[in-house]
């Protein structure tokens, strides 16, 4: 894999119809176990307006790998760190289970894995990458709310979005400089 | 002094075995036992059926109560060591007088918070990678450093005390010094561990770092006042009376500070609602810890010892009681801050969205009783290493160069 990508997943939220196809097959895929804190992508709903002018939005969501990384700069052991495309991942090997990347994480995207014994996250599902397979989410989602791809190629459509559309970050005033962009409108 | 029953070691670690018997040690040696067997019961729990199914952190809360031990027995370590450290580098020679009683109290306290943080972490065993693969930039990376070197200057500054000779005044000194330097980085580093935490702008700043070496330092002032009201059954002797009294003008003057310096975090965490800090601070003084708050931290650990300092700074029976209200309160003082700090949730609590608060939006917390039980584990090993020191060991300085 070449060191001169950026990966980033832009999300257009208005097409998200909360079929959880995409919680699920991350699930699948990275063998995520199952408990009511486990899990490494989720769909938020959120209701707006009251009775009778009601309205329903979903919010896809999942680690932003940032690039300013707050769960990488506290780890002790490096066993948070980043790949040279920008994927924030996890050597379970050296995770002494500190819990200061859960801690310092603004987005709430870490969580402790019993299988691994490790604190674990979404990793863009970075084994199917070389592959060149985009990550179980994206690939599994019906309306194609997510789209991968690499920053740094200018024709890649992740990069064509970006050019055209309007797009906002997640906690922009944590200076994060997240990877994951949400079209807005 | 009168407690040892034979004099005072020459050399040899046999010689410095003896036996004081008027010192009511036992009690504690038993009570320190007790929790010690709690302990080890619950830290077995913790080992084998795994923290997830034992401990009451959550994904929302990933740092509870023996976090917050670990900070309460530490920082009481550090805090002794630099009283320890104005003895023996700047020559307060009423904290010279106790010197022995500071340097293994600062020794067991610190064991006892190793403990903590030895239970809290999931993998300690992989710690080694700190060494193989080390994040030179994360607090907590240097925290591990930082306790490491005070816990061995500790035992120097130990076998200085034990084994006295006016030849290493000097090195005393040194020893005492760097005790005094490392504790103090240690401890305001472990401010910069919970500061450096991205999502929680209730940690950020300076606050915590200065405010855990001033409580810390108070805590081993009150420490020794207690110590020493049991040791000598509150009959203390009156070369001792101006040490006693130095140590509760410590007290005072710690808790004075820490007034000061509550007043300023409260109110930059209160005016214009800053996100995160507010709601903390919120939780504090009117949602879930606001009885820890009120009661733990301002009455036990701020009014009760002030008053009594103030109104009875000769009394050593009444300083007793200042120091043990302080150390309790300290426990509500170190939970909350932990607490606190992650309460304000990082995604809204919506449906899907997996995360669960309170109806406040507030995250939930409770320690399980495994995680009282390491808790135990941590005053048992306390109790049972200091008291046996008390009573198999002379910790009375005979004479401070």
């Amino acid at each position: 894999m070449g060191n001169n990508k950026r990966y980033a997943i832009v999300l257009d939220s208005s097409k998200c119809i909360d079929c959880k196809a995409c919680t699920l097959a991350c699930k699948m895929e990275n063998d995520v176990e199952i408990g009511a804190e486990s899990y490494r992508i989720w769909v938020s709903l959120k209701v707006k307006g009251s009775y009778p002018n009601v309205s329903m939005e979903m919010e896809p969501s999942q680690c932003q790998h940032c690039e300013n990384t707050p769960c990488q700069s506290v780890c002790p052991t490096q066993a948070t760190y980043k790949t040279p495309e920008g994927v924030v991942l996890v050597d379970y090997d050296k995770c002494i289970l500190c819990k200061a990347c859960m801690t310092a994480c603004p987005y709430d995207a870490r969580f402790p894995s019993h299988h691994h014994h490790a604190i674990e996250k979404c990793t863009f599902c970075y084994h199917r990458l070389a592959e060149g397979r985009e990550p179980a989410c994206v690939e599994t989602c019906p309306p194609k709310v997510r789209v991968f791809g690499d920053l740094n190629d200018p024709n890649s459509e992740v990069s064509k979005l970006l050019a055209t559309k309007k797009v906002s970050q997640m906690k922009p005033d944590r200076n994060t400089r997240p990877r994951l962009f949400y079209i807005i409108g | 002094m009168s407690h040892s029953e034979h004099a005072a070691p020459k050399n040899g670690l046999a010689n410095l075995i003896t036996y004081n018997k008027d010192i009511p040690a036992y009690p504690y040696i038993i009570v320190g036992l007790i929790l010690l067997g709690i302990g080890g019961i619950g830290a077995l729990l913790a080992l084998f059926k795994g923290h997830a199914a034992v401990y009451n952190v959550s994904r929302e809360m990933p740092w509870g109560l023996l976090i917050g031990t670990y900070a309460y027995f530490v920082i009481t370590s550090t805090g002794l060591a630099f009283i320890g450290g104005l003895a023996h580098a700047f020559g307060y020679e009423k904290y010279g007088k106790v010197s022995k009683r500071i340097v293994v109290m600062a020794v067991a306290i610190l064991l006892a918070g190793f403990t903590q943080i030895g239970l809290e972490l999931g993998n300690p065993l992989r710690m080694v990678w700190m060494f193989i693969t080390p994040n030179f930039k994360a607090p907590i990376f240097w925290m591990g450093i930082f306790y490491s070197i005070e816990l061995v200057i500790l035992f120097v500054e130990l076998y200085l005390v034990f084994m006295p000779n006016k030849s290493n005044h000097k090195l005393s000194a040194i020893v005492g010094f760097f005790a005094l330097l490392v504790g103090t980085i240690a401890t305001s580093n472990l401010g910069y561990v919970f500061g450096s935490l991205n999502a929680r702008p209730f940690f950020h700043g300076i606050y915590f770092s200065t405010f855990l070496v001033i409580s810390g330092i108070t805590a081993g002032a009150a420490m020794l006042i207690i110590v020493h009201n049991i040791v000598f059954k509150g009959r203390i002797p009156s070369e001792l009376n101006d040490t006693i009294s130095s140590l509760a003008k410590l007290m005072g003057m710690g808790i004075g500070i820490m007034i000061f310096l509550y007043f300023w975090k409260i109110m930059s965490s209160l005016y214009t609602e800053p996100q995160g800090s507010y709601e903390a601070v919120m939780a504090m003084l009117a949602g879930p810890l606001k009885l820890n708050f009120w009661i733990g931290e301002m009455l036990l650990a701020v009014f009760i010892p002030l008053i009594i300092i103030v109104t009875n700074s000769k009394n050593p029976a009444m300083l007793k009681i200042a120091g043990i209200s302080f150390m309790i309160g300290l426990f509500f003082t170190r939970y909350d801050f932990i607490v606190a700090g992650q309460m304000p949730v990082l995604r809204e609590p919506l449906p899907g969205s997996g995360v669960i608060a309170d109806s406040a939006g507030l995250a939930i917390y409770s320690p399980s009783i495994v995680e009282w039980m390491v808790y135990a584990l941590g005053w048992g090993v306390f109790l049972t290493l200091y008291f046996a020191a008390e009573k198999f060991l002379d910790l009375n300085t005979s004479e401070h160069h």
